[in-house]
């Protein structure tokens, strides 16, 4: 389980995020005194920080400077400024992704999950229950056979193997679709999932997807 | 100054030389003064009166010409003091001073109201980031307490957020100083970003969006394009045709000189007597006042970014088919390759 560390001195954006973080299955901690913020951080041992600019204190991009100059723990910036400037100079001190307050929590997710896994530099081919996964062919298979999925069957599958036996709702595989520029819509969701299934079922894992009712999929 | 004007100018003094001349005239023959000596009286008279507005008139006109022809070519006239020499006569410096007085009057007010008008923009722009904080707060709590409020409270929260930025990016757009950055942003990121913020709008529309062409860097800057795509978007979904699906398509076009990208939907459309002016600024026209209840803001906000940043951005459409949004980025070799 990952550990994530928020550093936010908004204290119901902070619980709320912690809460968040908790639901999605990370383990969470969070600096609430901002006198020694960076020996906290760097205590704290986290595989990712989340991190606000807006901080007393020190202010985020400092604090950043600092925490970089002992680790290179992934550090994505949070903050309520929209701006392009704050962006590169965040980035220029070593963060590895920026997001915007308010931020859709699904997309914050997504994001999350897309560094850690940067960070942990996962091989592009996986297995689940014997079957290899190949990213860049964007294939499945068992050995003797071969399925190739499409693209938006790909995403799904990917993401759905990223979070094995937790619940995937249909709102955060739609943003996993869009933000790889496949703008699809509802129908369209459904029609790849079954598909997918069907293509599953081929390579006799017919059951790995089961649907839950009004929550979403979990790949068993 | 033409000396035709200086001379009806003077008229009035002409007229009492004159009257004084009759005069003299009168009383020198009056006394039997012989003819030779009025004669020699009257010239020298006359060479003075002459002598005299010869070198009035030079003296003026060498300054007044100067002051209207540095006036013309002057692109901010409040500045005319500062181009001109103080003349040697009393009237010109008189007029010369009091121009000064006047201009630092209006200079000091002016700075004034900079002032004020830059304190008001710092604070609306602090102001936005602060209610951010509590919409991001009210966000995580519906997305963590789900049930079917979450997503009505989602809905109504996402357009405060679409509202407070608005204000945001017109402070901005108004305001004088440099605050954006000018640096390759993919095309393909930007439109993917702006769709992904308006996600749960687009889809509740039923709409669906194509793309084409998109791989493609463009100069300029990547949150100020975002929204101004977020802009378009929302226009689209405000004005959809009740009769079909909404298409939205997003393409671009690269030339040798530009990138073009069209922003395209089949909505209601733009009347055309309403096509000139829908960048203008509190213009609604026809479909503003009909159809969904409209600021004439968006566009017009989109259309000073697009001035700053140097992008030329047209509008075609046909009513009852389609609206057709263009924007076109300038290539710069120098950044590009």
């Amino acid at each position: 389980m990952s550990k994530i560390y928020i550093v936010e001195d908004d204290r119901s954006i902070r619980e709320e995020l912690a809460e968040l973080l908790r639901n999605s299955g990370y383990e969470t901690d969070c600096l609430t005194d901002f006198s020694d913020s960076a020996a906290q951080v760097l205590a704290a041992r986290a595989d990712l920080i989340l991190m606000d600019i807006n901080i007393p204190n020190l202010n985020g991009e400092q604090l950043l400077k600092e925490i970089r100059r002992e680790t290179d723990t992934p550090v994505i910036m949070v903050t309520s400024r929209t701006s392009e400037t704050d962006e590169v100079l965040s980035m220029s001190y070593g963060a590895d992704d920026y997001i915007t307050k308010p931020y859709n929590p699904t997309i914050l997710l997504l994001r999350i999950s897309a560094v850690l896994k940067r960070s942990a530099g996962t091989a592009s081919v996986q297995t689940y229950s014997g079957l290899q996964v190949n990213d860049a062919k964007g294939t499945l298979s068992d050995g003797s056979r071969e399925m190739t999925l499409t693209k938006n069957e790909m995403i799904i599958f990917r993401f759905m193997l990223d979070r094995k036996g937790m619940i995937v709702t249909r709102d955060e595989l739609m943003t996993a679709l869009w933000d790889n520029d496949e703008f699809v819509n509802d129908n369209a969701l459904t029609v790849n999932i079954s598909r997918l299934r069907s293509k599953l079922a081929e390579l006799d894992c017919g059951d790995a997807i089961e649907t839950r009712k009004k929550q979403g999929y979990i790949l068993k | 100054m033409r000396i035709i004007d200086y001379i009806k100018d003077r008229c009035w003094f002409y007229l009492t030389a004159a009257i004084s001349f009759g005069m003299m005239l009168l009383f020198l023959t009056a006394y039997c003064v012989s003819v030779q000596l009025i004669g020699c009286i009257s010239v020298i008279y006359l060479l003075f009166i002459i002598i005299e507005e010869l070198i009035g008139f030079f003296r003026k006109r060498d300054f007044y010409s100067e002051l209207s022809e540095k006036l013309e070519v002057l692109d901010k006239k409040y500045l005319i003091h500062e181009m001109l020499q103080k003349p040697p006569f009393l009237e010109g410096e008189l007029a010369y001073d009091a121009l000064c007085e006047a201009n630092k009057s209006m200079c000091e007010c002016v700075a004034e109201y900079r002032r004020s008008f830059t304190d008001f923009r710092e604070f609306i722009e602090l102001w936005v980031h602060e209610v951010k904080l509590p919409v991001a707060s009210l966000q995580l709590m519906a997305h963590n307490h789900k049930d079917e409020l979450g997503d009505k409270f989602m809905e109504q929260l996402r357009r405060i957020d679409g509202y407070t930025d608005q204000v945001l990016y017109y402070a901005r757009s108004e305001n004088a100083e440099k605050d954006y950055i000018i640096k390759p942003v993919s095309l393909k990121r930007a439109v993917a970003n702006a769709a992904l913020k308006n996600r749960e709008d687009i889809q509740l529309a039923g709409a669906c969006i194509e793309t084409e062409g998109l791989d493609v860097n463009v100069m300029t800057d990547g949150k100020w394009l975002e929204f101004i795509l977020g802009q378009f978007t929302a226009n689209s979904l405000k004005y959809k045709s009740p009769d079909r699906e909404l298409a939205i398509k997003v393409s671009a076009e690269d030339m040798p000189d530009k990138v073009l990208l069209h922003f395209r939907d089949n909505g209601i459309g733009i009347h055309e007597r309403d096509l000139p002016r829908v960048f203008e600024k509190s213009f609604t026209g026809d479909n503003g006042r009909s159809y969904a209840k409209s600021t004439g803001m968006g566009l017009y906000i989109v259309k000073s970014l697009c001035e700053r940043l140097g992008h030329s951005i047209s509008v075609s459409s046909e009513q009852g088919s389609f609206t057709e949004l263009t924007i076109a980025f300038a290539k710069n070799d120098y950044y590009l390759n």
